[in-house]
């Protein structure tokens, strides 16, 4: 036991610098890749539908081959969404408890509502309304178990005359409109998550769930661009360059007003010089030195806001293929910048005692529960359950319904 | 007039929502465990059983009976407030029973409390193991006299 402790103590005690509280000094922060991995995937959700409702609500016609492919991301990575927690919990053998004992007095637990409203009344209810037309027509004309999956998720209603028809279209737009706060709340919940705990002056600020939102936005359309081209590589398609150009004007948008809005944030943090300024300063410049200011500020924000905003202004001038990779590349980047900044966040938040005068460090494991490994293949689930529907939803052998207006023909 | 009739696939949708709520609730009713709720977000049953675990812990007045002698010396020292079973083990069974050999503790837990760490006070004796005298602690304290060598 000695040696045990021994060998712990001399492991823990290099890991953090100046006064820390022994309650601080552990081997690794409580929250750790999982609970970074935790609020991406929630803002590809929400981003993915933001960008799918474009099309229902804001009737961008452009975007219209994108429509089921982002719906179907939304809803391939909202399944994984808990799965995060759900490891970092551990215990799998009572996983379904956190279900079973839902309760309002515990912003944690809130999670559950919010999740289940979003994935049951907006987005299953949404994707059946735009897919019923054409899963009465594919169950008719698609033999084997395929055939009887069509056929149970019509829920038995074959009716698909004009009438029947419209009222799905009023549906999918009412629920689009739902959707667009509900997407709202989903991210802004977990923003909502850290901004207000006050402890913490990292996290504690009211800016927090906003940014959230925004990152969210341009992960999201980023993931859209990233799969869209995937596909249509795959599939050795030709990419509607009017539709991805269209995406790399809202990506171009929605990411000048998030870097707007971070750089604001950190404006006033550096204006107001609180109480834990310094020990931020500290995070900036050494803690976080390459996630921050590499990873979030240069490849997330600057360097795709360059291509993509000289794209605005020069879109005639350069040919098809370069736009199509310098588009490519900023969707990568942002998606790699999205995650340093959540990295920031949630292990900013953890690096520095609440004590302000002292940091901790963090050696990041492989494998194990908190491991990169765990992460690494929750972060692929999605991929392989998108895959999967795509197979099933978007496969071009199947007739569709509005071959003009949905993403299956052009994809 | 004519009579209000649900479209196919909003009351579809109608019973499937019912039929998922049903399932949940009646899921919810078999597995939750009977007593969670009682006193608080928490299976109260989960207190009795606690309470019911039979103690390890002798208690300093227990020792006091037999090693009242120790007991006296360590008084006069710093350790004085800590508990006898704190360094030698949880010893219930031999203070019930002395023909009970009691547990040892192997090796000393003195790193505990002593091994250098900057959020103790600076009063508080601390030494960095790698850098102190390799071997046993007690080879040069007393743990009942930390302030004396043997």
């Amino acid at each position: 036991m000695i040696t045990e402790l021994t060998s712990t103590l001399a492991e823990a005690i290099p890991t953090f610098q100046g006064y820390v509280y022994p309650n601080e000094a552990t081997l690794h922060p409580v929250w750790s890749t999982l609970i970074v991995i935790y609020p991406y995937i929630t803002g590809l959700v929400a981003g993915a539908f933001i960008m799918a409702s474009l099309v229902r609500v804001f009737n961008v016609k452009a975007l219209a081959p994108v429509y089921r492919l982002s719906m179907l991301t939304a809803f391939a990575f909202l399944l994984c969404a808990p799965l995060p927690l759900l490891f970092h919990l551990g215990h799998p053998e009572r996983n379904y408890e956190i279900m079973m004992t839902p309760h309002l007095t515990s912003p944690m637990a809130v999670f559950g509502f919010v999740y289940a409203w979003y994935l049951m009344a907006v987005l299953l209810l949404e994707l059946w309304f735009d897919f019923r037309q054409d899963l009465v027509k594919w169950s008719e004309v698609t033999p084997g178990l395929q055939g009887v999956l069509y056929r149970a998720l019509t829920l038995g209603v074959t009716d698909v005359s004009e009438q029947s028809v419209r009222l799905d279209m009023k549906m999918e737009w009412i629920l689009s409109i739902v959707g667009i706060p509900s997407a709202f709340l989903l991210h802004g919940y977990v923003g909502f998550i850290f901004g207000s705990i006050k402890a913490n002056p990292w996290w504690g600020n009211v800016l927090m769930p906003i940014m959230f939102i925004l990152s969210a936005i341009v992960s999201g359309i980023a993931l859209c661009v990233f799969n869209y081209l995937v596909l249509t590589w795959i599939r050795r398609k030709t990419v509607d360059m009017r539709c991805l150009d269209t995406m790399a004007m809202f990506l171009f948008y929605a990411l000048v007003v998030d870097a707007v809005v971070e750089a604001l944030d950190v404006l006033h943090r550096g204006f107001a010089a609180e109480e834990g300024f310094a020990v931020l300063q500290t995070m900036i410049r050494e803690k976080l030195f390459y996630t921050l200011n590499l990873g979030q500020v240069i490849i997330g924000t600057l360097v795709p806001l360059l291509l993509l905003g000289s794209l605005q202004l020069l879109r005639r001038r350069v040919p098809e293929l370069v736009r199509r990779r310098m588009i490519f590349g900023s969707g990568a980047m942002i998606l790699i910048g999205v995650l340093a900044m959540r990295w920031n966040v949630v292990m900013g938040g953890q690096f520095f005692s609440k004590s302000l005068r002292g940091v901790m460090s963090y050696k990041m494991e492989f494998a194990g529960q908190e491991g990169w490994l765990t992460s690494a293949i929750i972060m692929c689930l999605p991929f392989v359950i998108l895959t999967v529907l795509v197979k099933l939803f978007l496969s071009e052998r199947l007739p569709t319904s509005e071959p003009s207006a949905h993403g299956s023909s052009a994809v | 007039m004519r009579r209000f009739r649900l479209p196919p696939q909003i009351l579809r949708l109608v019973l499937l929502t019912l039929a998922i709520v049903g399932t949940y609730l009646i899921a919810r009713t078999l597995l939750v465990p009977q007593s969670f709720g009682a006193y608080g977000w928490y299976r109260g049953a989960a207190l009795e059983e606690i309470a019911s675990q039979t103690p390890v812990f002798a208690g300093k007045k227990a020792c006091d009976e037999c090693h009242a002698d120790i007991q006296h010396q360590l008084d006069k020292f710093e350790h004085k407030t800590l508990s006898c079973e704190a360094c030698h083990g949880a010893n219930r069974e031999h203070a019930l029973n002395h023909d009970v050999v009691p547990t040892k503790v192997p090796g000393s837990l003195c790193l505990r409390c002593h091994e250098a760490n900057p959020s103790r006070p600076a009063w508080f004796k601390q030494i960095v193991v790698k850098n102190h005298y390799g071997d046993q602690c007690t080879d040069c304290h007393l743990p009942h006299q930390p302030s004396q060598s043997p």
